[in-house]
Parts: C-alpha cells; structure tokens; sequence
C-alpha cells in the first residue's frame, strides 16, 4: 500500500493528487490537501481519473502493420523499423516532408526529448502538438 | 491505563509494522500530511485532521469481487493484516457506522473481511482540529467509546494508552508502555476528556435543522440555492467517512474472462438515480443534494447510528473540501437559519 | 497564444490560480468554465457569492450565467466587433487609465482611431447586443479595481482568434488591468500539459521558453550543447499546415505522440485522407486510438500512473508526478521510447531517468533554469519564469512593464466567421467539451462512472427551432455540413439560441469533426472549430 503524488491527466488546472497502490493496482485517489491548485478538492473526473489506467484496452505491445494488418511485433523490430523508414524518407524526400506532432499529454521532459530528436536527428521544424485543438 | 512517551511511539508502530500493514501519518516531502504506509523517516505525530477518512481500508474506492477465467467464477476476498494508527473518533464512529450498514441487512463479505483484519488505534482529540469539526455535537467526539483496539490520550510528553480490546490489551502490555499507576489517574483522564470535549464548540444548528427536517421540513429554496453552484464533483461523498454506496462494473478481458468490481459511487451524480427508461426521480441537483443530507440528517438507520446523533460524523470534510462550500455545516446553518 | 505573445511579450496567464479569490470582477468570454476547469469555475462562483461581479460573453446558457452580473449573449464569431464597441464607450466616456496608457504602452492613437467607427449602433448591429448592455458592460469593467479577463478556446478557434486575443489585450491594457495580483488577461489552458508542450518547444518555430529557430544566438546555443550542427532555421509547418502537406503528398511521413487527430481536428475525412496518404505512420499512445488504427507502427505508451515527469499547468506551475505502478505489458515510458529512437540514431541520450533530462533543459531554458527535481519534490511545484534555483518562481507576470517592454495595442478591424449560415446550410453548429467526458474519450470513455453520466452524444437545439422541424429530445437527427454528415441524438433546450446548435467532440461514434470548417487563424493557424454551417432533420 502507498500512495505517490501525481498530476491529473485531463484539464490545465494541473490538480494534484495521490494514486492508492495496492498489490501493483491503482485503487483510488487522495486529493493533495496543500496544493494551491486544488487545496484537497477535485471534479469528477479527477476523482474516477483511476480507472482508464488498468483498462484492458491499454496497449501492451508495439503493433507493426504487415499485409494491411497490425500485428503484435517486438520493440526492437518495430523501433528499428521507426528508425529506418523516417531515415530513408528524410533522405529520399527532404527534412520537411516528415512530421512530427507533440503532445499535451506527456511531460515536460518527453516533449523536449521528442523536440529534439525531430531537430537534431532529422532537421526538421515541422514539430507542432494540439495546442490549437 | 498505560503511559507511553511520545517519542517512542514511532519505533513502536516501527515494531507493529513488521506484523501489520501500518497506515499511519506521513509527512510527504512537498508538505502534504497524508495517512500513507508507515515509514520511520516520514512519520510524525505532528498532524491535524487527514485529508481522507479511512473508508478504504474497508471500502477501497476500487475492489476486485470476483475474477472470472473461461467461465469459472472465484471470489477475489483480501486479507491483509492491517493497523490503523492514529485515526481520530469521529473517523472511528463513520467506520462503525459503515460497519453497522454493512453488516445490518446482509453480510457484506468484502467489508467484513476487512474489519476482521484490521486494528485501530485512535488519536483522541485534544482540541478541533480545524473549524470544521463538530464531533461533540452529533456525539462522535473527541474521543471514542468503543471500536477501537487502543486509544491514545495526549498528556504532553506521554500518551496515555487504554485499551479496548484484548488484542490492544496484549499490544500495551510491554515495554516501552509502562503503567499509569498514579493514584489519580481515572480523574486525570476524566480532567483530559472534559477539557478536550469543552474545546470543541457545539453547533447548535445541527439539531436545529433536524427537528426542521423532521417537523414542517425546509423550504426549497434552500436545495435550490445549493444545487445551482454544485459542481457536482461528488467530493463531499467521497470524503465522507459514512457514505457507502458503490457502483458495479465488469472489466472484461476475454470471452468468458475478466473480473467485476466495485468503486465508489455518488448520489450527487444524475446518473446514480437514472432509470432505464430514462426517467431519473431525482432529476435536478437540487433534489439530488436534498436526498443526501435529508439522509445523514432524516432518515438515518437507528441501528447505525451506534449512539451518534445522525448519520454525519461531524469531521467536517465536506466543508473543508467541497470546492463551492456546501458541507454540512454551511446546509445544517441555511436550513437553521431559514436563509432561503 | 500569439495574439498575447504580440501584444505582452508572453502568451501564457498572466496571473495565478489563488488570485481567482480576490478578483473585483471577471470577465469572462468563450470559457464554460466550471465544465472544462471545474476547480477555477468553483472560485469564481464563490467569488461572486462573496460579491465580485461577473461578465460573462457567451451566446449558450452555460452553467456560469446563473451567477453572472450580466450576460450578454453576442452573435457567434463577432467578438472583435464586441470589444471594439466597449473600448470604444471607455475611450467615449474617459474611463480607459490614462497614465498606464502613457506609462506602460504604444499604440494608442491607432486604437482610439480604431475603435471610434464601432459605435454602439454598428455594435448592436454586428453582435445583437443592445447598447445599453454593452455600456454597462464597458463601465463596470473599466471601474472595476481588480479586474480579470478569462478565455479558452471559444475565442481562439475562430478565423480571427489571434484578433480576437489582441482585442482582448487592448482592452486590458487600455483599462490598466494587466501586471498587478488579481488583475490580467488569463488564457485557460485545455489539457494538463498545452502549457509544457509549448514551453518545451513543442511548436514549429521555436525551441525551449519560446527561443526562436531563427534567432542565429539561439541556433547556435542549442548545436552547441546537442553537439550538432546544421539546426535547420526556417520555421516549420503546423499541425494544420502537415494535414495539408500530408494531403497534397510533399509531407510523407509522421510520428504522431498522444494525439488523436482523426476525432480532434477540424474536417477529419480530410484528415483521414491526409493520414491515409503518409508513406508511413507511427503512433505511440496508450490506446489503439482512432488515429493509432491507421498507423504502420503502434508504440504502446505508459500513461500518467506508470511514469515520473514534471507537467505545466495553466498559471506556468510546474510539478512532478512520480510513477505509482508499472505500465502494462511491454508499454514503456514515452521518454524511454524516444531515447530507445535517440541512441539508435546516433543521439546520445543516456539519461538515467527524466530528472537528467531536466537538468538539459533547465541549462538551455532561462525561465525553467531554476526548476529542479530536488526543489519540486519538496513543495508543490514553481511556477516560471523561475530563472535560477534561488528564484521562488512568478506568481504574476508584467508587473513592472510587459515581459517586451511596452504593451502594444493591436488594433484589429472584425472579420465575419469563414463560413455564415445561407439557405441551405441554415444554422450555426458549434463545439465544445462537456463536464464528465473529456477532449477525444479515449479515457474518460474508459471510466465507467462518467460514461454512465454522459454515455452518449447529443446535439442542442433551441425549443423554437426544434418546433418548427418537428425535433423532440431524443430524437435522432442528422446533422450536415459541406464537408460530411452525422446523426447523434437531440437535446431541445433553451441554452442555445435560436439558429445555433451545440455538441461536442468526445464521441466518436458521432464524430462532429466531420461536420467542422479546417478554415484557420492566418496567424496561430487554429482552426474555425467554434463555428460552421449546417443543416439538421429527424432521421425517420
């Protein structure tokens, strides 16, 4: 049983929260009561935010798409396919004519390591996330 | 009676945590006080009111009932031995309340289990823990009669230890508890009580409010009042150490496979109410929040009680916690006072 | 964003969480508050339960007209038109604040020309309030002390959202109502982490805290600590330029991370199109979303539970969230996949978890410099511009003077909506988020008690309009737009005005985004989500 602090995934208001672990299961939040956000408060969603994570339509395993089809593959199959296709497009076609979306949903950290790689590694600028949606 | 020195108390939970799975006080690094699992380096005895009740140790918020596995049902029922240390007496009375609910009708077998696994020390209250608390007015506090294994009273640099049950009995039989065998001990606890009890000012509506309830009832405008800034985050139930009611639902992995759940549930959600057809009785948030103090405050079970006055503890959560201030204290006063 | 980035130098909130308490008096226009940010809606009722006024610019009943002072229900996508009118009576009735003006701007003279021509009588006439309204509404915020002005996405997702934003920040900036606790112009940010994302350089044109690609200092302060060189310093295409590069086949791959943009984006067969159209595409999220089902490559992704990461939120406080439990299966952490891609790319990435990569980005970020994992794991996080590890971090921007010296008023002329209601398309449909579900569904779907509170799509119909086309609630109707069509169930309620019709984007059983106009801002390039023409009928 332990309970680590954690953000809630959904709206700007960034309300902080403790997940309940039990047994390696997430079963329940408690409100941080000192954080200034949310002072020991959340809506409904932040409330039953628990419940997506042990879903069991959580992907498990990378998926590659073989004859039209995505089957389950392994990390190292499908990251060296990553890596090999954006490659040989940057190099056929240009820097530009790859994309690269970010995202509001991950973190900090993720976002400039995913940044980064699109500008370093494949010389692009086209890095955007869903700020406009 | 039994004396124990405060500072030695955290190597004594240090002793049972071997034993038991030990909730009890933390002081997290970012300043938030929580009851979490004990851990000698965030410990401390330094803490007013916790944030939650400590419903889920016996109703967690999410509960596994029974899994099933190509059709074969088994019931999936915990056992874990587990303490509670330091929970307040209004917190205790909201847990032999939900107890008394479980227990009353049917045997809720998941809740029972769990009461069977748990010890209870209690932390008695020597002055409120905030302006919220009211536990002397619906008899919940500031200190608890019975249900508790050991009960702790502040004495400075002692805390005096009773117990009230076998199982506490042996636990303060040894070292570091030494005996309290002052000739006026009784009327030092006595002293204790009555000062901590004097402490706590009575909130003269609550009572007020039920015989408004019980006699012509309260006007409307009141709920109406209330349920047009609801938010309906559904905190105030969540927070609530007597609210009981769980939602069912499967999470299906396979055919014929996957398991059924129960979480917590709220009143205040439409949905809760909603019947197939689409009719909900309880169509507005209004009469959804008048439904729920109409039960802490009106129909309240007798049995449950368990000598309280209502089926509201008096912690004070869902006015410390509700984002718009509407706890039981904020609707026991516009009740009282006619505001609406 | 940049319509605020141009007017103040910065484009985030100007002011804090907290401060909501205090304000004199909110404004506030294309926000359902208490729906999308429930715990910033809840202060501002208990504010106005404890006398604070409220304005509120909203053609729909939201919940929040119930406390509102005055509510003014505009025409859609006439916003510039409406501001313009009531900085207008300010200047008309001297209550703009002449020493800030003088003191803290430029522009003035432009403005005041400007909005001279928005008389209340071409006000009304654009916009459908009565001038008397709009003056109370021009006086009350001008007189008010501490006055805040709240938005989202109802004033961006507009052809004129970056007028719109400029407009706003006229307003402000004429009245004196920027750079003091309680008192500014504040963006509510959608998702959890909109403000990091950008922040973090997650945009086309610059890298981290805003440094621009094409600012040569900064190119060659990012080569020098990446150890490369060679950073390319054209700016890059948007979300909304790549669908249009992907459809017209010069953009020809993407790596999509935790977006979902074939149920989020505007006119989504012309997404589905321009995805279909990639060479190759690799998803990596936590669910087989829609957009993952077209994908070559699926990356399954930990979700907030099973990593450690800090996350922005709307007032700028950053904080860290810590894993709570393994993520399922082989999913792994996001970073952890990038820098599986790095090492293999010859990008050294050997952090040893995402404090490491902190330390990257708090040496290359002058407003993140001072936020470090020791310093957020022992409070509740800090809020930047925070510049150094001494540094308490800002509770309010532009207190002396604007983060670009002097505010400049931008003065913008209204622009009608990219698509008005004609004969045949009649109505005006407009989309938003509702309480218990949340941006595309792919988790508050999977929440049971949510989706047992709002299972299923409905469209909003005003009762005079529904009577006329014979709709009741519940009825099934098909919507349609020029771009595709989709039937979904409808709710008959005052809350929408007549000719306009209200639903939102979570569904992807009915997925509105079919319907919606990919007519964008020039500018920020958001695209015209609050607004399009449609027909609707009862299915039979």
């Amino acid at each position: 049983m332990a309970r680590i602090p954690t953000i809630c995934p959904f709206c700007g208001c960034g309300c902080s929260f403790y997940l309940v672990v039990h047994d390696g299961q997430v079963t329940g939040v408690e409100p941080s009561p000192d954080n200034p956000v949310n002072k020991g408060m959340l809506c409904a969603k932040g409330w039953n935010s628990y419940e997506f994570v042990h879903s069991p339509d959580r992907l498990k395993v990378p998926l590659i798409r073989k004859n039209g089809e995505l089957v389950e593959g392994t990390w190292d199959e499908a990251l060296d396919l990553v890596c090999s296709r954006l490659i040989g497009i940057r190099d056929s076609s240009g820097p530009d004519a790859l994309g690269f979306l970010c995202s509001a949903k991950v973190s900090n950290e993720e976002n400039y390591l995913f940044m980064k790689l699109a500008r370093v590694v494949f010389k692009t600028n086209n890095v955007d996330h869903c700020a406009r949606l | 009676m039994k004396l124990i020195a405060k500072k030695d108390v955290a190597a004594v939970v240090g002793t049972w945590s071997k034993t038991y799975s030990v909730l009890s006080p933390c002081m997290h690094a970012s300043g938030d006080c929580v009851f979490d699992s004990f851990d000698a380096e965030t410990f401390t005895l330094e803490y007013r009111k916790p944030p939650m009740p400590p419903k889920s140790s016996f109703l967690p918020q999410n509960e596994t009932m029974f899994s099933v596995e190509n059709g074969t049902f088994t019931p999936v029922i915990h056992h874990e031995k587990t303490l509670l240390f330091g929970i307040r007496a209004c917190d205790l009375m909201g847990i032999l309340q939900a107890r008394s609910f479980y227990s009353r009708d049917m045997d809720d077998v998941y809740h029972r289990s769990h009461a069977e696994d748990t010890l209870i020390v209690v932390h008695a209250c020597s002055w409120p823990q905030n302006e919220t608390c009211f536990c002397t007015t619906v008899h919940s506090g500031p200190y608890a009669h019975e249900g508790f294994d050991i009960q702790l009273f502040d004495m400075g640099t002692d805390f005096l230890a009773e117990a009230g049950s076998d199982a506490g009995r042996a636990m303060i039989a040894t070292e570091p508890f030494r005996d309290f065998d002052v000739e006026d001990a009784a009327e030092r606890l006595s002293r204790v009580k009555h000062m901590a009890h004097n402490s706590i000012p009575i909130v003269s509506e609550v009572a007020e409010a039920m015989d408004i309830l019980k006699g012509t009832g309260t006007n409307e405008g009141v709920w109406e009042h209330l349920g047009r800034k609801c938010i309906t985050c559904g905190g105030c139930v969540y927070v609530c150490p007597t609210c009981t009611c769980f939602n069912v639902v499967d999470r299906v992995t396979a055919d014929a496979s996957g398991e059924r759940m129960r979480t917590w549930d709220t009143c205040l959600y439409a949905g809760f109410t909603r019947e197939a057809s689409g009719h909900n009785p309880r169509s507005s948030q209004a009469s959804r929040l008048r439904r729920r103090h109409e039960h802490k405050l009106l129909h309240y079970s007798q049995t449950d009680n368990r000598g309280a006055l209502c089926g509201c503890v008096g912690c004070g959560r869902c006015s410390d916690y509700c984002p718009v201030h509407i706890g039981t204290l904020e609707v026991v006063k516009a009740i009282a006072e006619h505001i609406y | 964003m940049a319509g605020l980035a141009a007017a103040f130098g910065s484009g985030a909130m100007t002011n804090s969480i907290n401060e909501f308490d205090d304000a004199d008096l909110f404004f506030i226009i294309g926000s359902n508050t208490t729906a999308q940010h429930p715990l910033i809606g809840s202060r501002i009722i208990n504010a106005v339960e404890r006398g604070s006024k409220l304005i509120l610019f909203d053609p729909r009943e939201i919940p929040l007209a119930q406390f509102a002072t005055l509510h003014l229900r505009q025409n859609f996508g006439t916003d510039v038109a409406l501001l313009n009118g009531i900085m207008n009576i300010i200047i008309q009735e001297d209550l703009h604040d002449r020493l800030y003006v003088e003191g803290r701007t430029e522009g003035f003279e432009e403005l005041k020309k400007l909005v001279g021509r928005y008389t209340p009588k071409v006000v009304e006439q654009i916009t459908g309030i009565r001038s008397s309204e709009l003056y109370r509404a021009a006086v009350m915020y001008a007189q008010a002390d501490k006055a805040m002005i709240i938005y989202a996405m109802g004033i961006t997702q507009h052809v004129t959202g970056t007028d719109n934003v400029k407009t706003l920040a006229n307003l402000a900036m004429l009245t004196g109502h920027v750079g003091r606790p309680s008192t500014g112009v504040n963006p509510l940010r959608g998702q959890n982490n909109v403000q990091g994302a950008c922040d973090m350089g997650g945009l086309p044109g610059v890298f981290t805290g805003y440094q621009r690609v094409g600012d040569p200092a900064a190119v060659k302060k990012f080569e020098d600590a990446w150890s490369v060189s060679g950073l390319n310093t054209k700016g890059g295409l948007t979300i909304t330029g790549m669908m249009e590069a992907a459809h017209k086949g010069t953009l020809k791959a993407m790596y999509i991370m935790g977006e979902n943009p074939l149920v989020s984006d505007p006119d989504i067969t012309h997404v589905e199109q321009a995805l279909s159209n990639l060479d190759f595409l690799v998803v990596q999220d936590i669910f087989l979303s829609d957009t993952a089902a077209l994908a070559d490559v699926v990356l399954p992704a930990a979700s907030f539970a099973e990593k450690e990461g800090t996350y922005s939120n709307t007032e700028r406080r950053v904080q860290l969230a810590r894993a709570a439990v393994p993520p399922p299966g082989q999913a792994r952490s996001d970073w952890e996949i990038i820098a599986g891609l790095c090492s293999r790319l010859g990008l050294a990435a050997d952090y040893r978890g995402p404090a490491d990569i902190m330390k990257e980005i708090n040496a290359l970020t002058p407003s993140y410099g001072g936020i470090t994992y020791s310093r957020l794991s022992a409070g509740h996080g800090l809020q930047w511009p925070c510049p150094n590890v001494d540094h308490p971090g800002t509770v309010f921007l532009h207190r002396e003077q604007f983060t670009k010296g002097k505010g400049s008023f931008l003065p913008c002329e209204f622009k009608p909506a990219a698509e008005t209601p004609d004969d045949e398309y009649d109505f005006t449909l407009t989309t938003g988020r509702i309480y218990f579900q949340y941006h595309t569904g792919t988790m508050t779907r999977r929440i049971d008690l949510l989706e047992r509170e709002a299972p299923e799509p409905l469209v909003e119909i005003n009762p005079e309009d529904a009577k006329k086309l014979g709709i009741r609630s519940n009825d099934l109707v098909e919507l349609e737009s020029r771009r595709g069509s989709i039937q979904l169930k409808a709710e008959v309620t005052p809350r929408v005005p007549k000719r306009v019709l209200f639903t939102t984007f979570h569904f992807r059983e009915a997925p509105v985004n079919r319907l919606t106009n990919s007519a964008f801002d020039p500018v920020a390039e958001i695209p015209e989500l609050k607004g399009c023409s449609v027909k609707i009928r009862r299915c039979s």
